[in-house]
């Protein structure tokens, strides 16, 4: 008997103590780590084609086309197969890919996933956010010193 | 009397001059892998050499039975163990002819091969002679072909209709005469963790036979993991086998198998990073099987779980910070980790400090609310009693087994990590009921907190010049052709194992997982028989089971 | 329909009318319905009855979606439902429309009849019940010399409800719920009717208005506040007994075995879907607040309460809405009890303590009588 009061008197502290650990989204957005790996965001200006983002790739979320010259000409991204695993941008020399903090998007069917280089310029998901300025306090551990100014569309 | 007690079998360590004498002329050739002794015998001798080897040199855990196809031949890998020192292995293959896949079952040594044999013969498609239950297991009755042979199309559409000779309103007692009732409980049920069939007669509210009906989660986790390069495309799926929390568990297992086979070094400080984050994760696993199974007992989504629930979401908190994700942390990287610990350090640290400081208030809240309710305990007590030798046989580990006063662990039995070199106790529990698998993670909880404070301690001591986190390791490794290695860690559940076989590429030549959730779930027909209905559920809840791991 | 009727035939049957005037008289005399003879006063215990009904129809609307919610998710350091209007009140609209506009699925196998008339039953016999709850401020439908064991009486009709919706679904699930269903109400029927008794022993009559009166006597005057002889306070242990057992009779935690989610997925309400489906939920929130007005009034003085008497249905329902609370808070904290444990602790336990309650409060009254 006394087991169960207890029980009960510990859950009715919590019901007074009138805290909550739940928040309300999307008024309250959730707090999200600098390393957190959202959605892939891909630089053309950087990018040198050398499409080992296309052989790491765990289950081909990458896919590129490049002409008789080696000249990148396609950069297709099944954004709705993509797991988050951050290999592309742990094997990409130049730092042209990077997973943004960024979890909200969606598409009303996986064909609305698929995105080609032109369609990436402008996708909606990357809202403000400026990746290197979110990972600011890991910014060593992330971007290796690449040349010139870092241009993320 | 004598006072001096024949030495149990299991107790002596056997050297492999002695396994070689013990198998003798049954052995036709050796075939060692770099975690044990191999030996080759004929598909004939198998319960012989087996019995044997459990009567006569103790090795009474039948781990894991990886069957493959080579280009020849079938092979069947039985790799024993001891409970009390599962350093000691032994392997025994069994080749079978490519026409003719046949092989003695080795059911009537371990009770665990049952379930071990179905899946080979599943997916591999070896035979087991005197199996008392060979039907398939992951994939449904009526598929054709075994998914994991060399001639297996993959491209070929399975068609997997119900199987014709049943009838959907055929009276369903067990037999006419009986007054027994059959009841499906799941595949869509709300207490069976995911989607759990389980096939229940009952007589009355008794549960007089279950018959667990698993697969429904198949994703060919194992063929996923055959198809990538080992650097790097193996390591994000493990995070996807136990699923709920305990990612950084598992792909200490591919991390650990891997590195035995590559031959790769581990700084020491990468492996006290591995050690903390996989308590963590422990902590997380713990947390949501304590909420989960108060979900069963209770019966609502109540307080209990959302305590738990609650709790585990600080875990979540720290492992996001720690490795980018919240429960597909790809964190480990062969020879290391991905990273040092979040900047700044001492903001991580103190985060994680915090945490534990606040556990032990919280352990005595769940201690108030659940394990001292009367009401909890008349539930639980003397419910889904697991006898150890029960537990044993039917290969079960990990809290379950030291719930039932089997004292295994594989972070002190066959240290890995840095738990060799920190202070902490494996629990157990004599009771062998539900109670005692609640209290034993509820305990556990308390000694991962040990370890990770300890862990702290080393990390915020460590000299800033010597902070390696990943050893060199070449961009494309290839072992040596045909290296075998089985190796496990204590995973959240229990022992959580991988063989792979390299064939000389970047890819492993066969992955096997041998999963604890598995061989847990199949103890249940014993937990549960001539127990009441909610005392199934409650069983079922106590082992902690995730359908992602029991499937694969 | 039947709810009326019944008000009134039992309103002519009950000679003793004491004191104060019922709500259908009332409602005649107001609205001079009662110069039109037996008709007038007939539709003027149809208002009353509809607005009683409409009253505890109102409470479960809001317990049901929302209040419940609420409160669960106060226990659980949750928000809960806050979107839908000021403090999410407005949820029970959105509710109503899901749950009414869903389709309504009934199995091929279903025994018909009583699959749609089971939904009904269990909704009406609680709605029934209230028919001669006094709930103060001058509102009672009808004041019958039997009224405790009519309460009683037709609150039990509900396990005839529940059990039908268990066979009639043709479902396993459903069928093994119903079968709990009975197996508890019948064990549990027995303590609450006798612990019901005690009662009727101190107040020496069956007629709720008379168990009310007989409670406003004071038990202990300390000065400014002067303690009331409810009959919580003269015989507590009564009242635990008649709490554990209305628990088990109305199917809460910690004996909410025939619904048991967990286990047998819904029990008895497996199958029911849409309208079906909101008549069961309202049926067993009626019957929660069926079983706390039954403990309101003979347990905690009816709608006595410092204030002016026209407060008294004020304090009746806060009294109801106490006992919900505490249905909910047993729900956070207690595990529920397994099937054979329930049947154990309501035949060897409840039955026995009751009887020995009768017994004792027999010889005491005696005594000091």
């Amino acid at each position: 008997m006394i087991g169960i009061l207890k029980s009960m008197a510990t859950t009715m502290k919590h019901a007074l103590d009138g805290s909550t650990f739940t928040v309300e989204y999307p008024e309250t957005a959730p707090d999200v780590s600098p390393r957190f790996r959202g959605v892939h965001k891909f630089s053309q200006e950087r990018c040198i084609w050398c499409r080992q983002c296309e052989n790491v790739c765990p289950n081909d979320t990458i896919q590129i086309v490049m002409d008789d010259k080696r000249n990148g000409e396609q950069y297709n991204l099944h954004i709705g197969q993509c797991i988050y695993c951050r290999l592309c941008e742990e094997v990409c020399p130049v730092d042209a890919i990077l997973l943004t903090q960024n979890f909200e998007f969606t598409g009303d069917t996986k064909n609305d996933l698929v995105y080609n280089k032109e369609q990436l310029k402008a996708v909606p998901w990357y809202k403000d956010i400026d990746p290197l300025e979110s990972r600011e306090p890991d910014r060593g551990a992330w971007i290796g010193d690449g040349e010139g100014e870092v241009d993320y569309q | 009397m004598s006072t001096e007690i024949e030495p149990r079998p299991q107790d002596v360590d056997v050297t492999e001059d002695e396994l070689e004498a013990l198998i003798g002329d049954r052995a036709i050739g050796r075939d060692d892998h770099l975690n044990a002794p191999g030996f080759v015998i004929n598909p004939d001798d198998v319960q012989d050499v087996l019995f044997d080897l459990r009567d006569e040199a103790g090795f009474d855990h039948l781990s894991c039975l990886t069957a493959q196809q080579y280009q020849d031949r079938y092979e069947s890998i039985y790799h024993l163990k001891k409970y009390v020192d599962p350093t000691q292995e032994v392997s025994i293959v069994v080749p079978t002819t490519l026409d003719q896949p046949v092989s003695q079952s080795a059911e009537p040594v371990f009770r665990t091969a049952d379930w071990h044999e179905r899946e080979a013969f599943d997916l591999v498609g070896i035979d087991y002679e005197g199996h008392p239950d060979p039907r398939r297991i992951l994939l449904p009755e009526t598929w054709q072909g075994h998914p994991l042979s060399n001639d297996y199309d993959q491209t070929k559409p399975q068609l997997v209709t119900l199987s014709e000779h049943e009838n959907p309103i055929q009276p369903d007692h067990v037999d006419s005469e009986s007054d027994t009732m059959f009841l499906n409980v799941g595949p869509h049920h709300p207490a069976t963790h995911g989607v759990l069939h389980i096939k229940a007669v009952l007589d009355g509210e008794t549960v007089l036979d279950v018959d667990p009906d698993v697969g429904y989660l198949h994703r060919c986790e194992e063929q996923m993991c055959q198809q990538g390069t080992y650097r790097h495309q193996i390591m994000p799926y493990p995070d996807r086998w136990d699923y709920v929390s305990s990612g950084l568990l598992n792909e200490w297992a591919y991390a650990r198998t891997a590195e035995d086979l590559a031959d790769i070094e581990v700084p020491e400080y990468a492996q006290v990073i591995r050690t903390m984050g996989a308590e963590l994760c422990r902590i997380a696993s713990h947390m949501l099987a304590l909420g989960t199974f108060a979900l069963d007992v209770y019966g609502d989504f109540t307080a209990v779980f959302q305590y738990a629930f609650r709790d585990r979401e600080v875990v979540q908190d720290i492992l996001e910070d720690l490795t980018g994700q919240r429960l597909m942390f790809n964190y480990f990287r062969l020879g290391g980790v991905a990273w040092d610990l979040p900047e700044p350090r001492e903001e991580f640290i103190a985060q994680t400090r915090d945490f534990l400081d606040e556990l032990p208030a919280k352990v005595d809240e769940y201690n108030d609310l659940i394990t001292s309710n009367e009401i909890f305990q008349i539930r639980c007590v003397d419910t889904g009693i697991l006898e150890p030798e029960v537990a044993k046989e039917y290969g079960c580990t990990g809290p379950v087994a030291r719930g039932s006063g089997v004292d295994i662990d594989l972070r002190r039995d066959d240290p890995y990590g840095y738990y060799e070199n920190l202070e902490w106790d494996v629990v157990t529990e004599d009771g062998c009921d539900n109670y005692s698998r609640v209290l034993v993670r509820m305990q556990e909880v308390e000694e991962s907190a040990k370890i990770i404070e300890q862990c702290l301690d080393l990390l915020e001591e460590w000299p800033e010049d010597e902070r390696e986190v990943q050893a060199n390791v070449p961009r494309t490794l290839k072992p040596d052709a045909d290296t075998e290695v089985y190796r496990a860690v204590e995973g959240a559940k229990g022992e959580l194992g991988i063989y792979i076989r390299s064939d000389g590429t970047d890819k492993p030549g066969r992955f096997k997982i041998r999963s604890p959730c598995f061989h847990n779930l199949s103890a249940l027909e014993q937990m549960v028989q001539g127990e009441y209905i909610p005392d199934l559920i409650a069983s079922l809840g106590s082992l902690d089971i995730v359908l992602g791991e029991v499937d694969r | 329909m039947s709810r009326g009727e019944t008000a009134e035939s039992l309103q002519i049957a009950g000679p003793l009318q004491v004191g104060e005037p019922l709500l259908p008289e009332r409602i005649s005399d107001i609205t001079g319905l009662g110069e039109f003879g037996v008709a007038g006063e007939l539709t003027a215990a149809f208002l009353a009855a509809f607005l009683v009904g409409n009253l505890m129809l109102a409470m479960t609307g809001v317990a049901g979606p929302w209040a419940k919610r609420k409160i669960t998710a106060a226990f659980t350091d949750r928000i809960a439902v806050n979107r839908a209007g000021p403090a999410g009140l407005f949820i029970i609209v959105a509710d109503a429309v899901r749950l009414l506009s869903k389709e309504n699925i009934i199995p091929e196998d279903a025994d018909r009849p009583a699959y749609d008339l089971a939904p009904i039953v269990v909704a009406s016999s609680a709605m029934l019940g209230f028919a001669v709850i006094p709930m103060g401020s001058g509102v009672q439908l009808a004041d019958p010399e039997v009224g405790l064991v009519f309460v009683f009486a037709v609150a039990g009709i509900a396990s005839l409800g529940l059990v039908m919706a268990g066979y009639a679904s043709a479902n396993k699930y459903s069928m093994l719920g119903g079968l709990r269903a009975v197996a508890q109400n019948v064990a549990y029927e027995i303590p609450l009717v006798v612990t019901g008794m005690s009662v009727v022993i101190f107040a020496g009559s069956l007629q709720m208005s008379t168990i009310v009166d007989a409670q406003t006597q004071t038990l202990l005057d300390l000065g400014i506040v002067s303690i009331p002889a409810w009959y919580a306070l003269v015989n507590p242990f009564a009242f635990v007994l008649f709490l554990v057992a209305n628990f088990a009779e109305v199917g809460r935690n910690p004996f909410d075995t025939p619904e048991a989610p967990t286990e047998i997925v819904a029990g008895y309400q497996t199958e029911y879907s849409s309208v079906y489906f909101v008549l069961i939920y309202l049926g067993e929130f009626l019957h929660i607040f069926l079983g706390g007005a039954i403990i309101a009034t003979i347990f905690l003085g009816g709608p006595a309460g410092p204030g002016p008497e026209q407060l008294g249905i004020v304090w009746f329902l806060i009294k109801i809405w106490g006992v919900f609370m505490l249905t909910q808070w047993l729900r956070s904290a207690v595990p529920r009890v397994r099937i054979d444990q329930l049947i154990e602790i309501g035949w060897k336990g409840l039955l026995v303590l009751s009887f020995a309650n009768l017994v004792l409060t027999a010889v005491i009254v005696g005594l000091i009588a």
